[in-house]
């Protein structure tokens, strides 16, 4: 029963979503409002159920003194601290433009900086990986190595001005044999995805389902 | 010393030193404007002349799908494209995807609106013109004249107004945005009941004459990530929605083919499309000079540069030392 109900839900769901989508009648458009209406209320639950998992697994490496338990509390306090400022002042929760909250200074103030640091040092570790991985070692190496280093200059201003052929290469790459490559890339992922999706209808792959009702 | 070492040596270089370098070139064209010219592609011209031709009558939609770490690339799109709709007085659509995103959102209006910013736009929020929007006066003309004769002046070097829930709606985020990009092609209203200010969407003009995405013109997405495709599944796929993508440098590789498709009307790919497009709205007389993009293009050349001399000089290294005979080099990594 426990694999059945879960597996009958997801093959009617399933094939009633295909069948909307290429049915343009009323029924099946009331079909599809009724699942967006219902689908973020129950994603609002997955929320509930991701935090509580959060806090539970946190407090209890806090409990057991486990490896970096510390860390735990940089993810605890902030988890609480926002939601709590931004209910207490509401405003915030609108940015407060005119108005600066707490939540919007800690925002605009630590997370912002955080990740925006966190990204631009990818500049130095691209650098420091192009001067001792990029190398010609072989003959498909080197045309990955003339590729990157045409599109790269192309990218830039400078490029325009060490020759116009220069960024035209660069976009003919980009526009021509990228483009070719990342069709068949995402042909071949697209087809997986289908038939993925079939097996998951259809009852052949039960992996989500994880040890329900062994 | 013998030559190979010298090769090891340089091949081994303490990686601080490159890290160090980065740092200068990353910091000194800030200081020293260079101003290279940035030559505009098709990708990007597509999206300015197709923003070009819309006018009062028509929508768009500015997805804020991007969060702190990429807004060095992204934000000057989303306010290249948010000015020029400003300019022509075409309503703006605001959402995003993500809780982060939706203080991207703030961000991008907090620096159109501001008065510090060079061209900002004068803000009018939604409660300040309630007595015009109840006595009827909506359309856009009708609107600037009305409120310039109630004695407001625009102030000098704004320039123009944005009146809230006219010209602009921050809508803001919602959860599981794909299936409000689902939603929004039935109503708008329905997923944002009302924007991140607590408007009533309901009373706003600009969403009583775009109820839903049918009836909005575009939608553009300033994505880190690959929510932008969620734009083509959902609502191009959908409703013909046309899209436009403005997407990291990364990224922009691996959409070419929706814009070979015809499925996104263009890209802004890292900060050089960023740069594109600020480029065509200074040089159209959108906005009084170029921006951030533009800047942030010297520092990108320098930066390119020096990782091509890098790969350059660790090529030369590695040959001439003779290291390529050898099947394992030794390095500090």
């Amino acid at each position: 029963m426990k694999r059945t109900v879960p597996l009958m839900i997801v093959m009617v769901g399933g094939i009633l979503m295909i069948i909307q989508y290429f049915i343009p009648h009323q029924i099946s458009q009331t079909i599809f409002e009724y699942y967006t209406d219902w689908a973020p209320i129950i994603v609002a639950f997955a929320l509930v159920l991701g935090v509580g998992s959060l806090t539970r697994i946190h407090s209890h490496k806090i409990k057991r003194r486990a490896q970096n338990w510390p860390y735990s509390w940089a993810v605890l306090i902030p988890l609480y601290t926002m939601p709590f400022l931004a209910h207490i002042w509401p405003q915030s929760l609108g940015g407060g433009m005119d108005q600066p909250s707490i939540y919007h200074f800690l925002f605009m103030h630590i997370q912002v900086p955080i990740q925006a640091t966190m990204f631009s040092m990818l500049a130095f570790y691209i650098a420091s990986a192009a001067f001792r991985a990029f190398r010609a070692k072989s003959a498909l190496a080197t045309v990955l190595l003339i590729a990157a280093v045409i599109v790269m200059l192309g990218q830039v201003p400078i490029g325009d001005l060490l020759g116009k052929w220069l960024p035209s290469t660069g976009l003919w790459i980009l526009r021509y044999p990228n483009l070719a490559a990342k069709r068949a890339i995402m042909l071949g992922v697209g087809f997986g995805m289908l038939a993925t999706n079939l097996k998951i209808i259809f009852g052949v792959e039960r992996n989500w389902l994880g040890g329900a009702g062994k | 010393m013998s030559a190979v070492s010298i090769w090891e040596k340089m091949l081994n270089i303490d990686r601080r030193w490159i890290f160090l370098s980065i740092g200068v070139v990353s910091i000194v064209p800030f200081f020293i404007n260079f101003g290279m010219p940035v030559v505009t592609t098709d990708e990007v011209e597509g999206i300015f002349d197709y923003m070009d031709e819309l006018g009062p009558e028509n929508a768009i939609f500015v997805s804020f799908d991007f969060a702190p770490g990429t807004q060095a690339e992204n934000m000057p799109m989303a306010i290249g494209v948010i000015r020029h709709a400003l300019h022509n007085n075409v309503p703006v659509f605001m959402t995003a995807n993500y809780p982060l995103h939706h203080g991207m959102m703030l961000a991008a209006m907090e620096y159109i609106l501001n008065p510090n910013t060079i061209g900002y736009y004068q803000d009018v929020p939604f409660d300040e013109w309630s007595d015009l929007r109840e006595s009827g006066i909506v359309a856009r003309d009708d609107l600037e004249e009305a409120w310039e004769g109630q004695g407001n002046q625009l102030p000098e070097g704004a320039l123009g107004w944005a009146f809230e829930g006219r010209d602009y709606a921050m809508l803001g985020y919602a959860p599981v945005f794909n299936l409000v990009i689902l939603g929004m092609t039935s109503s708008i209203q329905t997923q944002y009941p009302v924007d991140t200010h607590g408007n009533p969407t309901s009373e706003m003009p600009m969403l009583q004459e775009h109820k839903n995405l049918r009836e909005v013109d575009m939608a553009l997405s300033c994505s880190g990530s690959a929510a932008c495709v969620w734009w083509v599944t959902y609502a191009r796929e959908k409703i013909g929605l046309p899209i436009a993508f403005g997407v990291t440098a990364v990224m922009a590789t691996d959409y070419f083919p929706y814009i070979q498709t015809g499925q996104v009307i263009g890209q802004m790919g890292g900060l050089r499309g960023a740069a594109e497009y600020e480029v065509l709205l200074a040089e159209n007389g959108i906005t009084p000079s170029t921006d951030k993009a533009f800047t942030g293009m010297d520092v990108q050349s320098a930066a390119h540069i020096l990782i091509i001399l890098f790969i350059i000089m660790g090529n030369i290294a590695y040959f001439a030392g003779g290291f390529h005979k050898q099947k394992t080099l030794k390095g500090r990594g």
